[in-house]
């Protein structure tokens, strides 16, 4: 299992600066997680704040997974994108 | 008030007074549909076809882990399920979003308008031709245009069919429909369909409140959704 690093980082969204991390496997980056509030979150099954996937590299990306719902913290998101890393084409 | 059917079919040719009634008549019974009820199953072999007179439904399918797709919105004077007849076994399932009247329309009803209604006949084939044309449509903005294009483009076609059957304040219509239901619709994440929504306000597109949509900027909002509505047929010529 690589090792896992994030990097604190704004991230544009909304017109605006969210509070983010890029997520590094090894050294490449593999994902990129902003804070969401219950706002954006508005109309899902459960309003929750918290951790999106803005963007997914590799297994954490397009190609290979689907959107997960938003991460009610840092330690859900980072379970998943371990998930993804060590899953291959399964897209759970 | 009007069977809306009757309006959806009569925007695009004219109906006589005998297929008009033949329509009423072919309603065996009507039923109420709770929201987040099944309408009809995946796997279902209907013996009836199901009319939406009021409420809000979504054709969908499941894959893995329960994510859902809607692939069509259905709104008053749809056919939920008229391909039902010839197709017999149900490749989806139908979702009342909202509390759903529907009329039963049997089978073999059906059959007899057939048989003794060519004109009819017609245009309930270009009933589905109409779906088919409105899912080629959804694909084409799901495959190519930005997810706030995509929203802008559902936003004037639902606009428009609720028009049609009436249901259309001036530029407000009544749309209860989750964002978690669009985004099942369009392909997006809640997070994303919130930020496009926001988006299309704060460029005075749309006003959202509540179910109650309105539209700022008709030909705004078609030119960022690249929308034209000649697929939607609503031109009344002889079929």
């Amino acid at each position: 299992m690589p090792e896992i690093t994030l990097q604190p980082i704004s991230v544009m969204t909304d017109g605006g600066g969210h509070e983010g991390h890029l997520v590094l496997a090894a050294g490449h980056l593999v994902a990129v997680l902003s804070r969401v509030t219950a706002e954006e979150t508005l109309g899902e099954r459960e309003q929750i704040e918290g951790w999106f996937l803005e963007a997914g590299f590799g297994p954490c990306g397009p190609l290979m997974s689907v959107t997960p719902p938003v991460f009610t913290d840092l330690d859900q998101a980072l379970a998943w994108i371990r998930t993804r890393l060590e899953a291959g084409l399964d897209p759970s | 008030m009007t069977n809306p059917l009757i309006l959806k079919l009569e925007q695009r040719d004219q109906l006589s007074d005998a297929e008009k009634r033949a329509l009423e008549n072919a309603i065996s019974r009507v039923r109420v549909v709770e929201a987040d009820e099944d309408i009809v199953r995946e796997g279902d072999r209907p013996n009836e076809s199901s009319l939406l007179l009021d409420g809000f439904a979504a054709r969908y399918k499941l894959v893995s882990n329960g994510r859902r797709q809607i692939s069509a919105l259905h709104v008053p004077g749809d056919f939920l399920d008229l391909h039902s007849f010839l197709l017999k076994t149900m490749d989806h399932g139908v979702l009342a979003l909202t509390t759903c009247r529907i009329a039963a329309v049997p089978h073999a009803t059906l059959e007899k308008i057939t048989d003794e209604f060519p004109h009819l006949t017609r245009m309930l084939w270009l009933n589905t031709l109409i779906d088919g044309a409105i899912h080629r449509e959804w694909l084409t903005a799901m495959g190519r245009l930005s997810a706030t294009a995509h929203m802008a483009h559902l936003i004037c076609e639902l606009y428009l069919r609720l028009k049609v059957v009436g249901r259309a304040e001036g530029d407000t219509v009544q749309l209860p429909i989750t964002q978690a239901e669009l985004g099942d619709t369009l392909g997006l994440s809640t997070v994303h369909v919130n930020r496009v929504l926001q988006e299309l306000r704060k460029e005075g597109l749309i006003r959202f409140q509540g179910d109650s949509l309105t539209i700022l900027d008709w030909e705004r909002l078609k030119k960022v959704g690249e929308f034209t509505s000649t697929y939607l047929s609503l031109q009344n010529e002889h079929r």
